[in-house]
């Protein structure tokens, strides 16, 4: 035991920075979800202060939790039916594209906004939206209409977030599947063409084929943040005037912990939600593992 | 080969669909260039979209000469630079450890990484516990936290796991030592991986904005990120004229009744989004390299 340990000293000392850092701010901050059953102020620790019992789980009986609930899934829902399939789509279609140099151009466009931030993304939807001339704005304004509030509007939120957050991922998120479909045997095309088959039956029967075990992959994936519906992008578009549909768990749970110092309900709050988020992950795993053969892990 | 028509109409619409989807990627930078670089009062009467009417650099001038701004763009830098060095090296360090196959304890510490991917102990205790180390305030919120990537570490350890062995066994017949190993064969190797995270890491430093925004209430901390944050909001212009150097030499030329919030806000995006613009079409054949040895499951 201890010869083993000698001959890796070098192998331990490297992976001491790693351990160190995961104790301190990935499982000391698991420890502190007992915080979650204790009445925690600042200045107490997360060991000494007392236990409560169930009483920080009051907010369940809160009309503002289940909203936020209710916000929280819709947009997750929204961004997962219209999120998951378009890089797919948008892969295949780029495929389509036999000249090289407007197929680089499109790949190289559309992965641009991936490096940017959500603020900058806030931002250009401020200039294009905002109601005092705002492009948009100038554009129905021209055409004889009245201009709309987009920004500090309830109906316009979730479009907002939507497309926004299409814009941003969806170029990016065609990478993988576009190096999946380079991976597909040409032959396969060749003898398809021979048979008489059309470019959209090619896409059904071999290309789509070909990409169903990424599209899995990616899907698993796609779960432990799927009700994290992406605060980044919510938080700086979120105002008092579409609060109502905006405020999402992450917001609530930023809002009532750390600007109003509620530590224990917003812990409680925050558990509820990795406890979905893990539990998505290991459903969606085990089905790979059913559908696949094998999952992540 | 004979192409039916439908599917040449098929192509068309392709082609369309995607210059469609690249416009609207590239339009709006060319919209917000454009009020940027015209005289603020002259594009609130609207009509300004691809070109500005009246050429001025004055909101450029006042963005730049914010103290502020400039201290922000300090920080963003350091953080981007200290972040992505000390990412990369601890992160490395322990995939390279964690790639000798019959080191003791190996399994228990890769599960014990795997399951800080799929759980966590969320934002209040994760924000109580930086309280506790003193790290609220401090530069050092923006790199200790995210000095150690799980998935980062996942992708190297498959990565080194694909170097011959062959030549890791000769170097150690000659007697090189683990940290030998790793500086003359390792790295040399993995260049092109090491190329990609560490670009991923810096983009994720200089777009971060929540860490300064929550962990950090002191101005001469926050990033560029947060400064746009708190700008966005902003309903009039004294933030970004206040401790600025240009306002004073802009007042003399009478410029300043002309600049207006939202010609100020555009200058200030493009400044934080011009630096990303000017690298990216050099890096891209980095970053696709990327995510392909990343996508492979390990």
């Amino acid at each position: 035991m201890f010869a083993a340990i000698r001959k890796y000293k070098w192998q331990y000392l490297m992976i001491m920075p790693a351990v160190v850092l995961l104790l301190l701010f990935s499982y000391v901050p698991m420890a502190g979800i007992q915080v979650a059953f204790k009445n925690f102020h600042i200045g107490y620790t997360i060991w000494n202060s007392p236990w409560t019992g169930f009483e920080n789980f009051a907010f369940l009986q809160d009309s503002q939790f289940w909203l936020v609930v209710r916000n929280t899934l819709y947009i997750a829902f929204l961004k997962f039916v219209f999120g998951f399939p378009a890089p797919i789509i948008l892969a295949l279609m780029i495929n389509e594209v036999s000249r090289g140099g407007f197929k680089r151009f499109v790949q190289s466009v559309s992965y641009l906004p991936h490096f940017f931030s959500w603020i900058v993304v806030a931002y250009i939807l401020q200039s294009l939206l905002t109601l005092d001339n705002g492009l948009v704005n100038q554009l129905i304004v021209s055409l004889g209409g009245d201009p709309v509030f987009f920004l500090g509007s309830t109906e316009w939120f979730r479009p907002m977030v939507v497309v926004s957050g299409l814009w941003k991922e969806v170029g990016w998120n065609t990478i993988l599947y576009l190096a999946a479909i380079t991976t597909i045997d040409p032959q396969l095309y060749e003898a398809a063409k021979v048979e008489g088959a059309g470019r959209l039956a090619q896409i059904r029967h071999i290309t789509f084929p070909g990409i169903l075990p990424t599209i899995s992959i990616v899907l698993i994936l796609s779960m432990p943040s799927l009700i994290a519906v992406g605060m980044d992008q919510i938080y700086p578009l979120m105002n008092p005037a579409n609060q109502p549909v905006a405020d999402v768990l992450d917001t609530y749970i930023l809002r009532s912990g750390l600007q109003q110092g509620y530590f224990g309900m917003a812990t409680a709050v925050g558990l509820l939600s990795s406890v979905i988020s893990l539990l998505l992950v290991l459903v969606t795993n085990q089905m790979a593992r059913k559908i696949n053969g094998e999952g992540l892990w | 080969m004979k192409r039916s028509t439908s599917e040449k109409i098929g192509q068309a619409l392709i082609t369309l669909i995607l210059l469609v989807l690249c416009l609207s990627v590239l339009y709006p930078f060319m919209y917000m260039l454009a009020i940027s670089l015209n005289v603020g009062s002259d594009a609130a009467k609207g009509g300004v979209y691809l070109w500005p009417r009246k050429f001025t650099l004055s909101n450029f001038q006042i963005v730049l000469g914010n103290s502020v701004i400039q201290h922000s763009y300090l920080i963003t830098i350091l953080r981007t630079i200290v972040g992505t060095f000390s990412g990369l090296l601890v992160t490395l360090l322990a995939a390279f450890a964690l790639s000798y196959r019959q080191m003791p304890a190996r399994k228990t510490l890769l599960t014990l990484i795997l399951i800080t991917m799929l759980f966590s102990g969320g934002l209040i205790p994760f924000y109580i516990q930086l309280y506790n180390l003193s790290l609220i305030n401090t530069f050092w919120v923006y790199i200790l936290p995210s000095a150690f990537s799980a998935w980062n570490m996942f992708v190297m350890l498959k990565f080194i796991h694909g170097i011959p062995e062959a030549l890791i066994e000769s170097a150690e017949m000659d007697g090189a030592k683990p940290p030998r190993v790793l500086f003359s064969i390792i790295i040399p190797l993995s260049k092109p991986m090491l190329a990609a995270l560490g670009l991923f890491t810096g983009v994720m430093h200089w777009n971060d904005w929540f860490a300064g925004a929550f962990f950090v209430s002191d101005q001469d901390l926050i990033p560029v990120q947060t400064f746009l944050q708190q700008l966005l909001s902003a309903q009039d212009i004294s933030v970004v004229m206040g401790s600025n150097n240009n306002v004073e030499a802009l007042a003399r030329g009478s410029n300043l009744s002309e600049v207006t919030l939202m010609s100020v806000k555009m200058a200030t995006v493009m400044v934080s989004a011009i630096p990303i613009l000017c690298v990216y079409p050099f890096l891209q054949k980095y970053f696709v390299k990327g995510v392909m040895i990343g996508s492979v499951k390990g």
